[in-house]
Order: C-alpha cells, then sequence, then structure tokens
C-alpha cells in the first residue's frame, strides 16, 4: 500500500513554489502598469506648467484626437508607425543577412575559425555601448563639419547635411542600430545552429550537398524557431525605437518630423506636461501595433513548422512513438 | 506553440511599462563649509575637489578657519552668518549650470555647520523645470533636509514660479528691497499681486559682440561708437552682413544667432488670455530674416550652442557677430579665451540694432525651506553687498543688479574689460540696462523660443515650405502643451 501511495506523491507543486517570484515580480511590474495603461487612457490627465488638470474621464478622446487627421489629411500615429518601421527594416534586414552570414561562418565544420570567442567578444561590443553615447558619436561623426564631411570635402566632394536629409538621417539612424544590435543576434543565431545535430551537416556532405543546399536545405529550416524568435524580439526592440533617434534629432524628428518614432512621440506627450491620458493612449496602439505584427510575423514564418508538429501529434495521438 | 505565442504576447506587454521609465540625468554634489557631525547625508565630497580653495576632505575640515582668513583676502567676502537654532543643517539649491555655483562658492561664506547641496540638471529641453517641477510638488511631504531650499530660475519661465504658491514672498524672510535693483529684476520676480519672489543678481541687458580685427576689415574702424553706427537698424544690419560676405566672413555663427533680439521685442505674448498661441510680427520678422541670411549665406546653419558655431571663436574664425549679454561672454566664449587658439581682447561690444535683454539668474526662495535666514542672506549678499558685487564685475566681467556698483565702475575711465580690449562693458550696459521691460512673458516661453527656429530650420534650408513648418511647430506644441490651442 505505501509504495502504491508514494507513487502518486506529486514534486509539481514545488514547480509551482518556484515561479511564484516570477509571477509575483510580473504582476507588480508588467501586468499591473499594464492595465493602468489602458485605465489612463481614457482619462484627460496633464500638468498645465505647477497646476494639474484632471483626471477627468473623457472615454474614447483621446483615441479620437489620435486618429483625427491634421490639416494637411495626415494621421500622424500612423505617419510615425510608418518612420519606425521603415528605420527598423533598414536596420533589421541587413542584420539579419549579415548576422546569419556569421553565424554559418562561425559555426562551419569546415572553416574551423580560430579566435572564435576573441571574435564573439568584438562583436557583442556596441551592444554594451549605452545608445545616447552611440548617438552622439555618430551625431558628431556626420556633422557638417565633422570627420566624414572633411573626408569628403577633401576627396573633393561637396558637404553632406546628413542629418537634413530625410533618408541619411534615417540611414544613419539605421545604420547605429544594426551596429549595436548585430553581435546580440550573431549570438543567437549561432546558438541555434549549433542545436542542430551535427549527423544531419555529415549526412549531407557524404550525399554530396553543396554549402548552398544545407544551408536551404538543413540550417534555415531547422533554424526557423530561432530566427522567429529573433525577428519578432526584433521587431518589438524596434518598435520601441527611442533613445538614438531621440538624441540625433533633438526630439523633433528633423528633417521634417521623418524620423520622429512612436516612442519619441509618446515622449513629447509625457516629459514636459505629464500628459498620462494621451501617452496611455499612444502606448495602447504601441501594444496593439505589436500584438498584430508579432501575430503576423509569427503566423507567416511558423506555417511549416506546425504541419510538422500536427503530423508529431497526429502520430502521438496513434500511439506510435 | 501556445507558449510561445504567449511569450510573444508578455513581451509585446512590455512596450507599455516603457512609459514609466525615465532617464534621470541629476547631477548631485556637495559643499561642506565645516566637517558637520551628522555628514551621513553628504554623498561625496571629493566632488568639489574642482573647486581650487577645496582641495579635498582634509581641508574641507579646517575650512571655517580658512573662510576666516578668506574675507581678509579678496577671493571671500561673504558675510558668515551665525544661524539660529531653528534652522536647517542642509542647503538644497537647485541650478541648470555652475554659473552661480561658481559665484556662489568663490564669495559667499556659508555659515558654519551648513552643507550645501547643488542639484545641478542641465535646462536643454525644458529637463531643469521638470525636476524643478517634481522636487516642488513634493516639497511638502519631503523630509526637512530634502526640501528645496533655494531655486534659480531664468526670464524664460520665472513668471511660472512667482505666479504659484511654490514660492515665498522674500520680504517677510528679511530679504531688503533696494533702489539699486534693476525695476526690470523686480518686476520679474513679482507675482500679480505685487508680492516680490526673489532677487536677480545679475541684470542681463544683451549687446552685439564683434570681432574687433575683423570689424576693421570690413567696415574701416573697431571704434564701438562707429560700428553702432553703421548698423543701428535691420537694415544696415543686412547691409554690412552683405559686405561681410563679400570680405570671406559670415555675419553671425548661428541662423539663432539674432532670434531673441526678435523674441524679446514683441508686442504680445506667446500666448493670449484664452490660451491661443500667437505669433507675433517680431517672430515673423525673425523667421524671414534667418530664411534670407541662410540663403545668403550670411549665417552659418547651426544652433546658438552648437560646436561648429563656438568654433568660430576661435582666433582663424569667420565670425564677425556674436550676440549676448555679460553672461554670454563670460560663460559661454570660452573658445575665445582660449589662450593658445583664441583672441582675448580682439572682441568689443555695442548695442547692435535693436535693444533687448537675454536670460538673467533670478534666486527664488521656495515656500516650506528650512533655511529661511539663509536664503536671505544669499539672496542680500549678491544684490546689497558692495564687495561682492565689485568683485563679480572686477573679477568675473558681470553686470551686477547693483546700480551704484554698476555706476562706480562706469563711472571709473581707468577701468576696461581684458577680454573686449580694455572697452568699459559696464558703461555700455548701465545705458542699456534702461532699455529693458519685462513684458509679454508666459510659463511657456522656454521651450517655443528654443523650439521655433529649431523646428523651422527644414523651412529654412527649403526642405519644405514655410506653412509645413508652421504646421511642424504647431504640431510639436500641441504635443508639449496640451493646454494652449493653435491654429
Amino acid at each position: 500500500m505505501s509504495t502504491q501511495k508514494r507513487k502518486s506523491v506529486s514534486y509539481s507543486k514545488w514547480g509551482y513554489i518556484f515561479i511564484i517570484p516570477f509571477f509575483v515580480v510580473y504582476i507588480f511590474c508588467s501586468l499591473i502598469p499594464l492595465f493602468s495603461t489602458f485605465y489612463n487612457s481614457f482619462f484627460e490627465n496633464y500638468r498645465d506648467g505647477l497646476t494639474q488638470i484632471g483626471p477627468n474621464f473623457v472615454g474614447f478622446e483621446n483615441y479620437i484626437k489620435l486618429f483625427t487627421p491634421n490639416s494637411s489629411g495626415n494621421i500622424l500615429i500612423l505617419d510615425y508607425t510608418a518612420n519606425t518601421m521603415i528605420m527598423w527594416l533598414l536596420g533589421a534586414i541587413p542584420q539579419l543577412i549579415f548576422s546569419l552570414l556569421l553565424a554559418i561562418i562561425f559555426t562551419s565544420a569546415r572553416l574551423k575559425i580560430k579566435g572564435q570567442q576573441f571574435f564573439k567578444t568584438v562583436i557583442y561590443m556596441p551592444n554594451l555601448v549605452m545608445a545616447s553615447a552611440f548617438a552622439m558619436l555618430f551625431f558628431t561623426l556626420f556633422s557638417n563639419v565633422g570627420p566624414v564631411n572633411q573626408l569628403i570635402n577633401a576627396m573633393g566632394g561637396e558637404t553632406v547635411d546628413f542629418f537634413g536629409n530625410v533618408w541619411t538621417a534615417r540611414g544613419i539612424i539605421a545604420f547605429i542600430n544594426f551596429l549595436m544590435w548585430f553581435g546580440n543576434t550573431t549570438i543567437l543565431l549561432m546558438a541555434g545552429i549549433m542545436g542542430i545535430d551535427q549527423s544531419l551537416f555529415e549526412a549531407a556532405s557524404i550525399d554530396g550537398a553543396n554549402s548552398v543546399q544545407v544551408f536551404f536545405k538543413i540550417t534555415l529550416p531547422l533554424l526557423m524557431p530561432i530566427l522567429v524568435y529573433v525577428i519578432i524580439t526584433s521587431l518589438i526592440g524596434g518598435l520601441q525605437m527611442f533613445d538614438v533617434p531621440q538624441i540625433i534629432t533633438a526630439g523633433i524628428g528633423k528633417p521634417n518630423r521623418s524620423t520622429m518614432t512612436l516612442i519619441m512621440y509618446l515622449n513629447n506627450y509625457l516629459s514636459t506636461s505629464k500628459n498620462y491620458g494621451m501617452s496611455g493612449a499612444i502606448s495602447v496602439v504601441v501594444f496593439i501595433i505589436t500584438g498584430i505584427l508579432s501575430m503576423f510575423v509569427y503566423k507567416t514564418m511558423v506555417k511549416g513548422d506546425d504541419s510538422g508538429k500536427k503530423k508529431a501529434k497526429k502520430l502521438a495521438a496513434k500511439g506510435v512513438k | 506553440m501556445k507558449k510561445r505565442l504567449l511569450a510573444a504576447l508578455v513581451a509585446s506587454a512590455t512596450v507599455l511599462s516603457f512609459a514609466g521609465c525615465s532617464s534621470n540625468t541629476t547631477s548631485t554634489s556637495n559643499t561642506n563649509s565645516s566637517a558637520p557631525a551628522d555628514n551621513s547625508s553628504v554623498a561625496d565630497n571629493s566632488s568639489v575637489a574642482d573647486d581650487s580653495s577645496v582641495a579635498d576632505d582634509s581641508s574641507v575640515a579646517d575650512d571655517s578657519s580658512a573662510a576666516a582668513d578668506d574675507t581678509t583676502d579678496i577671493s571671500k567676502a561673504g558675510t558668515g552668518i551665525t544661524l539660529s537654532e531653528s534652522e536647517g543643517k542642509v542647503f538644497n539649491i537647485y541650478a541648470w549650470n555652475e554659473e552661480f555655483k561658481g559665484f556662489f562658492e568663490k564669495y559667499y561664506t556659508v555659515p558654519e555647520g551648513v552643507t550645501v547641496n547643488w542639484i545641478i540638471n542641465p535646462s536643454d529641453d525644458g529637463v531643469y523645470q521638470d525636476k524643478l517641477d517634481e522636487a516642488l510638488l513634493n516639497q511638502a511631504s519631503a523630509a526637512a533636509d530634502d526640501k528645496v531650499d533655494m531655486f534659480l530660475a531664468e526670464a524664460d519661465y520665472i513668471v511660472k514660479y512667482t505666479n504659484s504658491d511654490y514660492t515665498l514672498d522674500v520680504s517677510t524672510i528679511g530679504v531688503k528691497q533696494l533702489d539699486t535693483e534693476y525695476q526690470y529684476t523686480v518686476s520679474a520676480a513679482s507675482d500679480n499681486n505685487g508680492a516680490i519672489k526673489g532677487v536677480s543678481f545679475q541684470c542681463c541687458p544683451a549687446a552685439l559682440i564683434y570681432r574687433r580685427s575683423i570689424a576693421k576689415e570690413v567696415l574701416g574702424t573697431d571704434d564701438p561708437a562707429e560700428v553702432q553706427a553703421q548698423l543701428d537698424n535691420w537694415d544696415k544690419f543686412t547691409e554690412v552682413a552683405q559686405k561681410a560676405k563679400d570680405s570671406g566672413y559670415y555675419m553671425t555663427g548661428s541662423y539663432v544667432e539674432t532670434f531673441r533680439t526678435f523674441s524679446n521685442n514683441t508686442t504680445s505674448a506667446w500666448v493670449d488670455a484664452d490660451n491661443n498661441l500667437v505669433i507675433d510680427d517680431a517672430i515673423k520678422q525673425y523667421i524671414a530674416q534667418a530664411k534670407d541670411f541662410l540663403d545668403k549665406e550670411y549665417t552659418l546653419p547651426c544652433g546658438v550652442w552648437d560646436d561648429q558655431k563656438t568654433a568660430e571663436m576661435y582666433k582663424d574664425g569667420k565670425v564677425m557677430c556674436f550676440f549676448g549679454p555679460a553672461w554670454y561672454y563670460n560663460f559661454s566664449m570660452s573658445n575665445a579665451q582660449d589662450p593658445e587658439k583664441g583672441c582675448s581682447g580682439d572682441w568689443a561690444i555695442c548695442q547692435g540694432p535693436q535693444a533687448y535683454f537675454w536670460g538673467g539668474t533670478w534666486l527664488l526662495a521656495a515656500t516650506g525651506t528650512d533655511n529661511p535666514e539663509m536664503v536671505a542672506d544669499i539672496m542680500n549678499a549678491f544684490t546689497a553687498n558692495e564687495d561682492i558685487c565689485s568683485k563679480l564685475i572686477e573679477n568675473e566681467g558681470q553686470f551686477t543688479n547693483n546700480m551704484a556698483v554698476n555706476q562706480k565702475y562706469a563711472d571709473d575711465p581707468t577701468f576696461g574689460n581684458a577680454f573686449l580690449g580694455g572697452q568699459n562693458d559696464t558703461a555700455i550696459y548701465v545705458e542699456l540696462a534702461k532699455n529693458i521691460k519685462f513684458e509679454n512673458k508666459t510659463q511657456y516661453d522656454q521651450l517655443l523660443n528654443e523650439k521655433l527656429p529649431d523646428v523651422f530650420l527644414d523651412y529654412f534650408k527649403g526642405n519644405i515650405s514655410e506653412e509645413d513648418a508652421y504646421k511642424n511647430f504647431y504640431q510639436y506644441v500641441n504635443e508639449k502643451y496640451p493646454a494652449i490651442v493653435t491654429p
């Protein structure tokens, strides 16, 4: 009897106990602020100098204000979403390609690169520098009298107004983000590739597959879960882009508000007049956009993986192991 | 798969918690007058090591005796009062730069046993105001030693504080009301009912500061009176700008350089009684001039504080005119004073096309201070104490808020500012100060004044239409100040 009882003893309660600290922190630091943001977005609540206005319940007025076209017929929040996405894509696409390439080179059994640890450290390094310091550095480098323009002048070119031109300004911001994050992405992708069973690569090479075939038939499909994770986290980080453009453009999204990101927009409402109503509404919109885009990325990329899982489930249901 | 989906959602939820973050750039430093027993609140004494008189902790300890010696010396001329028992031991001053801190540490003798705590936040993008507002709003609940005792305010936003309950009527704490103070500094510090909430230690009539050598080349003279005669209105100023360009120079170093001359001569405030945004004709005049000057390359496409502009203050600089009051060349023209690359002595001042003033630092007493005696003593020291005021003129090139002392130096034929080639700048400021009026001010002025030129730069460069620049400016105002109604 006693042995039978022992068999049914469950240790799973310890599992729950161990995850309590996380959930407590999560509820207080993330979930409650999340709901309070929704709540705040329905109020008029700001400071006019030293005078507090509100909070007065205004329903959806903040959202209506956000989505009302201005006198030129533009819905600003959509413009800023576009700015943010453009700058993210400008940085994220080259970053993914570059990181993937580096990850493959570093993990390649054929190449056996020496000094891997050194390179890994070096490419990760930019991530340790503060974004604002990076922004200041590039601001100085590309200013009208900065080293880059001095070089251009020395080679006989005209001074380029990097921060006065929409695409150079966006490009520089994207480049900073690229530089800061490609090391991080490379390391994640390397971990993903190293997680793939080496025997598959060996089998492929025995079968005479070339590197391109190995990449597209083995590495990429099996890397998908990590790739999805990398893209979604990068997307979320991209939507929250703030410090670099804020510093480079003095908070006004020069030139002509073309580098104004969603969070800069939010910050403008929040920083001086503590406008919790409007910034709450923007936060909720950013939340929804992030949710939709993450879902979209997930759905489009995990299709193949999905069918594989279903097959496995079917097999499991049949009792095949 | 569900789990991963959940993870993605959770991660995106963290977007929202971003709103709670705020960067903290506060820098705090302490100065000790003696070694107080309750030193626990002092964070880091070494942070004052840059002050020549306070080398390290050990010298701080016997500072009271050193201070006694110093009073006979030139450097310390403060009053060194003994405070009553009720006074707090920690004195908190909010400021946005080191200017007043420098004068305070040099010339004011801190009463024994008091620790002075400087909380310095940069004024860029209104950060100083934000931090100060936060502290004042929490003043009532703050511990006595954490309360703001005194804070500095600038002409652009002083009305926000004087017209609030967060500042004290200083006549109640023993600040002397002097006839020697300039009337505009008094009206600026007064609330709508006439109660005086603080004092200014400087008077800030602004002038046109020009390079003598360049003026000689462009105008054929470097004599302030003759230079003034050649550019005493905007039409003449523009003509001279063309001449400067023909000789290979820039008239000004920044498209914002002349902004304060216009914004200071508006006929209406930034917002009217119904909180509508008003773009004054003077501002429109500025916009037209800046566009013209940039198109014709009379000036450079950089902001007032940009490195590119200040680099033009060196000996090999190509800029003829700068605009600013006395504090500008003392505090912001260090490149020109550089012993090697600078050109100290190659400068002079005249009134320029239009009279105006810029900035000025007012000392305001915070309601709830636990150091009213010391607040009053500091205010009196920097306005009434002729010894300190004289030192500010002689050693610091300041133009003080004490007419009697200013007049003394203005009348002194032997007095001159070496930086200005021996020109008696005080004599000129005494005249210019008569024109200053403090009017058309709102609590929103700082950001509106600073950002209008910034936002309009796209238009000045020809990237967007003037109409679009106005729209961008209105949008900026909408975001920053929900209370202002824009067209």
